[in-house]
């Protein structure tokens, strides 16, 4: 039998067990994903260092990267750096 | 590098795309008009408005670029950053103290012994970062 139907079978004579999959299967999904979002929209991450070498320096100043900040209004920012 | 007007705070992103959008043909003309008969205006414009922020600098501001614990790049990246604004604006043939800033920045947060080796780097030529 494949594994999936055999997982099936011994839940249906285990149907307590659903749970642990819903949560162990939540947690794997939510760690795929913050690496995801690591790897994609993280601006500290080249992933064509010839094309956009320094992609951090692409952010406007108030672009925030973080999920939570606590006491940084991020909308009040400026860019406070001269031009060359 | 994002050339935003530093004398024209933001006040929120939506305002101001409204505001440019409309107002963008006239300041667009207007700044076509200044460009051409004051070459140098919106440099020394630049110029005197960083000289003041210069004159009042206490420390390094918030850098939304670098927003946790560590500062090393911060610190890195305002060393190149003096290192290229001061070849890029000489090459221009303009004045290079707006660049002043970012070696404020940089002798604030920096550990003086990199700064040290870094300027050895770079004197023989064997500095790693690209300026």
């Amino acid at each position: 039998m494949s594994m999936l139907a055999l997982v099936r079978k011994q839940l249906k004579s285990h149907p307590a067990l659903i749970p642990l999959f819903i949560f162990i299967g939540g947690g794997a999904a939510m760690s795929m994903l913050y690496l995801g979002r690591l790897a994609l929209k993280n601006p500290d991450v080249s992933w064509d260092r010839k094309n956009n070498p320094e992609p951090w320096n692409k952010m406007t100043p108030d672009h925030q990267y973080k999920l939570f900040t606590v006491n940084m209004d991020y909308s009040k920012l400026e860019k406070n750096r001269p031009d060359f | 590098m994002q050339r935003k007007d530093l004398l024209c705070p933001t006040s929120g992103n939506k305002s101001r795309a409204n505001h440019i959008a409309a107002f963008g043909h006239q300041r667009a003309k207007q700044r076509d008009r200044i460009s051409f008969r004051y070459p140098n205006l919106h440099s020394s414009i630049m110029a005197d408005a960083i000289e003041s922020k210069i004159k009042n600098y206490r420390t390094a501001p918030f850098d939304s670029r670098f927003p946790n614990t560590n500062q090393t790049r911060n610190c890195f990246q305002n060393y190149l950053d003096f290192h290229r604004c001061n070849k890029a604006l000489s090459e221009k043939d303009q004045d290079t103290s707006p660049c002043d800033w970012y070696q404020r920045v940089y002798k604030s947060i920096c550990p003086s012994v990199w700064v040290n080796n870094w300027d050895e780097g770079i004197e023989g030529g064997s500095f790693a970062g690209r300026v």
